[in-house]
């Protein structure tokens, strides 16, 4: 089978910077390209960063399309105690020699999805505003995408911004209503099941025994955001983002149900929360795939295999 | 030197007057119209937006199709008010001309972004179109001059709700994203333009010159009257656009105050409802300079004369 050909929009971010090298040590993938938004840290950070974990995993010829400064409605804010003010923890990489793509995100995503339709798959693993624009700016491009999977939401699992709302909705409740309704195939992966899916400390210290730039890179950006959650009480640090590749590169881990799922934009205490009508009393058609179970230790083991054949393809 | 502006609109009935009007000023240098969904689907609108440009002679002034799409609300579209076509009685030849194939978005970007502080932009339906432009390109906000929105009722009862007015309520969240955006705005609410009737005299005095100019005016405001009157009480018909378009040029004619305004997207009873915090209750900066007050009688003349003196020219 060819691999499948996919876009990450994505805000990197420590856990989005794993997916791209989950996606680049993952055969079943094709990684065409980076689009970036502001989320976990700025636009300007978040391109820069893109750029640099390419350059570390040897795959700068892949283009990446700066996107969206702002959320569509909501006031711009960055999550700097999750994931350091660099958006990548304590990792120090080089300034990245590659520069990005002068189309803009909402552009290059429109022009990629119409010259190939039903041929790209995008993972948005940011807040949704690269997409909602897209989507409104170009009527023909729903259509056209083969499939979304979204890191995003909280289910019946408690929100990490707020009680209710899971971060990348949060940032961006608009632009995930816009996203939700656009009638794309779309599968999302929420807190639900990434938080089942913890690396932990001894984990790491497995990895680092094989010495890489890779390994280096994984420890070194992982360290702030696994103390965090360690002083949260979880036993591990969960891998939101990579988890979304498991749709293709591991589908029998995650069990997935068909819901009708929307969010809340009021503006009140549930802004940015997440819901899907389990009981079907809205009488809504389903507009999504959930993932509400998952085999998350089979994950991470597969998430590190992945990485240590990366890391002994990349000595220095 | 022609003041250069841009025309961001839903034709619509007021909007094709406003277009009209910007033609019949020497005063302004018309440089794009960029079309959204609004009075009448986008499809629609961009048809009449071509048709009234060929109706003028002015095929010349690039018009490029934006969003179809309202960025959260569903899709709303006025044909009660405008007729099924957009445009009333009045019945245009089909287009020849085209659209650009830049998005409507693009076209606004492109030209405020390549002249700096030249381009008056005029936003006469709802400001999706002007909204994902922001959105797409942040540095717009510094590069346009100003912006003269028609929308909003700040004291006036709504026209689409209660409370809210209909350009606004349309997609208020891109209202939102435009008010608070950092741009000079200028607002031109229902408070100003309900009081910019246009009578069946008016119209009469028009059709002494035979003209399509004249003769679409009376075709177009015929449904527009009627609309006024078995729907709001209204003799003649309120042109809101054009008093916009006119303060391009003439903002002599309205009284403005300088306010916090905002727009409610909360999705309750309120929802697209334009606000002004006069008491400075929230303690917010000034965001827009808002139209107040205004003399009907001096606008309605110098749209009558203007709208002559095009009638004139294209007989």
């Amino acid at each position: 089978m060819s691999p499948k050909r996919i876009i990450i929009d994505t805000d990197p971010g420590v856990d989005d910077a794993l997916t791209f090298l989950l996606a680049l040590a993952s055969p079943e993938i094709q990684l065409e390209a980076l689009t970036t938004t502001q989320g976990n840290v700025t636009l300007e950070k978040a391109t820069r960063n893109a750029l640099s974990v390419l350059e570390l995993g040897r795959a700068s010829h892949i283009p990446v399309a700066a996107g969206s400064m702002y959320p569509l409605v909501q006031p711009l804010r960055a999550s700097t105690d999750v994931h350091g003010s660099s958006g990548i923890g304590d990792a120090r990489l080089p300034e990245p020699k590659s520069k990005p793509i002068a189309q803009h995100a909402v552009d290059y995503l429109i022009e990629r999805v119409l010259a190939e339709p039903n041929e790209i798959s995008i993972f948005p693993i940011g807040p949704l505003t690269n997409l909602a624009m897209a989507i409104r700016k170009e009527p023909k491009f729903s259509k056209a995408v083969k499939e979304l999977v979204i890191m995003g939401g909280a289910i019946q699992e408690n929100g990490n911004v707020t009680p209710l709302a899971e971060f990348n909705i949060f940032v961006d409740p608009h632009a995930a209503h816009i996203v939700f309704h656009a009638g794309i195939p779309t599968t999302l992966i929420p807190l639900d099941v990434t938080h089942k899916c913890l690396l932990k400390q001894e984990q790491v210290d497995r990895l680092m025994k094989i010495k890489s730039p890779v390994t280096q890179f994984i420890k070194d950006a992982i360290e702030i955001y696994l103390k965090f959650s360690y002083d949260r009480g979880f036993a591990g640090c969960a891998l939101h983002d990579p988890l979304t590749l498991a749709a293709i590169i591991a589908p029998e881990l995650l069990t997935l149900k068909e819901y009708y799922v929307d969010v809340d934009h009021s503006g009140g205490v549930a802004m940015g929360k997440t819901f899907a009508d389990i009981f079907g009393v809205t009488q809504k058609p389903a507009n999504m795939k959930v993932a509400v179970g998952v085999r998350g230790d089979d994950f991470i083991e597969l998430f590190i295999q992945r990485m240590e054949i990366l890391a002994r393809s990349i000595t220095e | 030197m022609a003041k250069r502006i841009l025309i961001d609109t839903d034709p619509g009935i007021d909007d094709s007057l406003a277009i009209l009007l910007a033609l019949a000023s020497p005063e302004l240098s018309l440089e794009g119209l960029s079309v959204v969904h609004g009075n009448c689907s986008l499809e629609q609108a961009v048809a009449n937006g071509l048709s009234i440009l060929e109706l003028a002679n002015a095929s010349r002034v690039p018009l490029a199709k934006g969003c179809e799409l309202p960025l959260v609300q569903p899709s709303l579209l006025a044909p009660e008010t405008h007729g099924n076509s957009g445009l009333g009685y009045a019945n245009l030849p089909k287009p020849r001309s085209r659209p650009t194939v830049q998005h409507g978005s693009d076209l606004l970007i492109e030209k405020i972004m390549s002249n700096p502080g030249e381009f008056t932009l005029v936003a006469i339906g709802p400001l999706t179109n002007v909204a994902l432009a922001i959105r797409k390109e942040p540095r717009m906000v510094d590069a346009l001059k100003e912006l003269i929105i028609m929308g909003g009722a700040i004291r006036h009862e709504g026209n689409t709700t209660a409370l809210a007015e209909f350009n606004t309520y349309v997609d208020p969240h891109a209202a939102h994203i435009v008010y608070h955006a950092g741009i000079p705005i200028t607002l031109v609410p229902l408070d100003v333009t309900y009081q910019c009737v246009l009578m069946a005299s008016d119209v009469e005095r028009l059709l002494k010159i035979d003209s399509p100019i004249s003769q679409f005016i009376r075709d177009a405001t015929g449904f527009y009257m009627e609309y006024h009157d078995s729907y709001q009480g209204i003799k003649g018909c309120v042109i809101n656009d054009p008093l916009a378009l006119a303060l391009t040029f003439a903002s002599e004619l309205c009284d403005y105050q300088e306010l916090p305004v905002d727009v409610d997207i909360s999705g309750g009873v309120s929802t697209g409802k334009t606000f002004a915090d006069f008491y400075n209750y929230d303690k917010k900066p000034v965001n827009m300079k808002v139209a107040l007050g205004v003399r009907p009688r001096d606008f309605i003349e110098l749209f009558l004369e203007r709208t002559e003196g095009l009638s004139r020219k294209i007989p």
